[in-house]
């Protein structure tokens, strides 16, 4: 089974962005979804989006009260690489089950 | 209240720390801001300004200040090879020349370059084909100090007399070139193919690899050389492969913005003409330096009335007890000279020979003309 390239944390946070693709999500559910903190999530983030992996934008308009959020989801190359990796991992823990191995849980699968 | 205290100072913070971020990535910082007040939680809300804080000590300090350790690791490592020597040998002034000039080039560049050009293109490749770079030319200079130093240990039989300094500086400056040419590619501004220039460099790499063994102390350009022919036919052999390749690749992916295909194959013909010369020279300096005694003694030897060629006036005699260690020291110090030399034609003949090809290679293919109805079968209304 080939390794991802993607370390666990940015497993998870491709995990959580696969689970609805289409929708935007903000940096705090999906700090609240892998259990990441924000100084791990916005340089996964950051790197996700220099390699296209993940589109970003600004929320329209100017909501009452808050300050706007920037939105985050997965690029059509980013769904497909997020699930051949999250298939490949998954492929992993199942050959480590087989052989007795240690099991490397990612939060959001 | 001390706690919303803690966080209007932690926001203030994380807001000005911010602008040490490249421009492109300040917006990730206002988003964790932004974010800030979605945390529910007093203590989560710290924890969230403080990885905010994290997130901008990492990306605007702590990359940078790897990057300017390794820098300087690297030019104090140039500095212990290249710096020391007797003053009796006269290699050594050349040396600290070199030293000086090639840190100079690596520090201040990448500054100007990015003023002028733009920052570097985003992604592992182009970063890693920098510090691959500077790593080949620390290298290269610190090899050619060493080889320098062994050949010249007479010093005064091996006089630097002004032309040899001016080849010298020249080729000072043609590294320089390189390093330019090296950082301008990897910025954003530069639109390539995606695979052009890794192809273009790689089949620079594997003619290097071909090329190496058979001269591995520097080709020799006696037209007798038995290797001389396979040198002449992959110099002209790569760039057109190279030029027609990046051209095609560009052709097939046109994105808008990028450069023209045949100013891309002239470009890949280029890049991967230097990239040989490159790896060829780094390597026969390094050959050289390590294992000068086995340096084949050149051929034909110096005069047998112990005329010294090297000598400034030239009539100079050396004494008998010296003119073995001469000869040893003249063919270490004259060897691998051919490959510097390469570094600054090889480029030049690889854009010529590649714009070439990446013409050819880009030509639409001719097709046979439609055929036209015989007089008298014109379509009709009929």
């Amino acid at each position: 089974v080939p390794r991802t390239g993607f370390s666990a944390q940015t497993l998870s946070v491709l995990a959580a962005l696969t689970a609805d693709p289409a929708s935007w999500r903000h940096g705090y559910v999906l700090a609240r979804e892998t259990g990441l903190r924000s100084g791990t999530l916005y340089p996964i983030l950051i790197r996700l989006a220099e390699r296209g992996l993940v589109e970003a934008c600004w929320e329209d308009g100017q909501p009452a009260g808050r300050p706007r959020r920037h939105l985050y989801r997965l690029t059509s190359g980013g769904l497909a690489a997020a699930r051949a990796a999250l298939d490949a991992q998954a492929a992993r823990q199942r050959q480590a089950a087989a052989a007795g191995g240690p099991r490397v849980a990612v939060r959001g699968t | 209240m001390m706690g919303d205290r803690l966080m209007a100072v932690l926001a203030g913070l994380l807001r000005r720390a911010a602008r040490l971020l490249p421009a492109d990535r300040q917006g990730w910082a206002e988003a964790l801001l932004a974010e800030t007040g979605e945390v529910p939680a007093r203590a989560g809300r710290l924890a969230w300004l403080l990885g905010g804080l994290w997130l901008v000590g990492r990306e605007a300090v702590l990359g940078p200040a790897i990057r300017a350790l390794a820098f300087a690791a690297g030019a104090t490592a140039l500095a212990r090879i290249s710096w020391p020597g007797p003053a009796t040998d006269s290699a050594v002034p050349l040396n600290r020349v070199y030293l000086v000039g090639t840190v100079l080039i690596l520090a201040v560049l990448p500054t100007v370059i990015r003023r002028y050009v733009g920052p570097v293109r985003r992604g592992w490749a182009p970063r890693t084909l920098r510090i691959a770079g500077y790593a080949a030319v620390l290298a290269m200079v610190a090899a050619k100090a060493v080889k320098g130093r062994i050949g010249s240990q007479l010093g005064a039989y091996f006089v630097v007399v002004p032309g040899i300094w001016a080849m010298e500086i020249l080729l000072l400056l043609v590294i320089g070139a390189y390093v330019a040419a090296l950082l301008i590619l990897t910025t954003r501004r530069v639109q390539l193919t995606r695979w052009g220039l890794p192809a273009a460099m790689a089949l620079g790499v594997i003619t290097a690899a071909a090329l190496y063994p058979l001269a591995p102390f520097g080709v020799s350009v006696d037209p007798d050389s038995p290797s001389l022919p396979w040198w002449w036919l992959a110099a002209l052999l790569l760039p057109v492969a190279a030029g027609a390749l990046v051209a095609r690749l560009a052709a097939r992916e046109k994105r808008p913005g990028s450069l023209h295909p045949v100013a891309q194959g002239a470009l890949g013909a280029a890049c991967a003409m230097a990239t040989a010369a490159m790896l060829i020279a780094l390597v026969t300096s390094v050959a050289i330096a390590l294992f000068p005694h086995r340096i084949p003694l050149q051929n034909p030897g110096p005069p047998a009335n112990g005329g010294c060629e090297t000598c400034d006036p030239n009539q100079t005699i050396i004494p008998v007890r010296f003119r073995h260690q001469y000869y040893v020291d003249l063919s270490i110090g004259q060897s691998g000279d051919a490959p510097f030399a390469a570094l600054f034609i090889m480029p030049i003949l690889g854009a010529g020979l590649g714009a070439f090809a990446a013409g050819v290679a880009t030509q639409p293919r001719r097709r046979d003309p439609a055929p036209s109805c015989p007089p008298g079968l014109e379509a009709s209304d009929a």
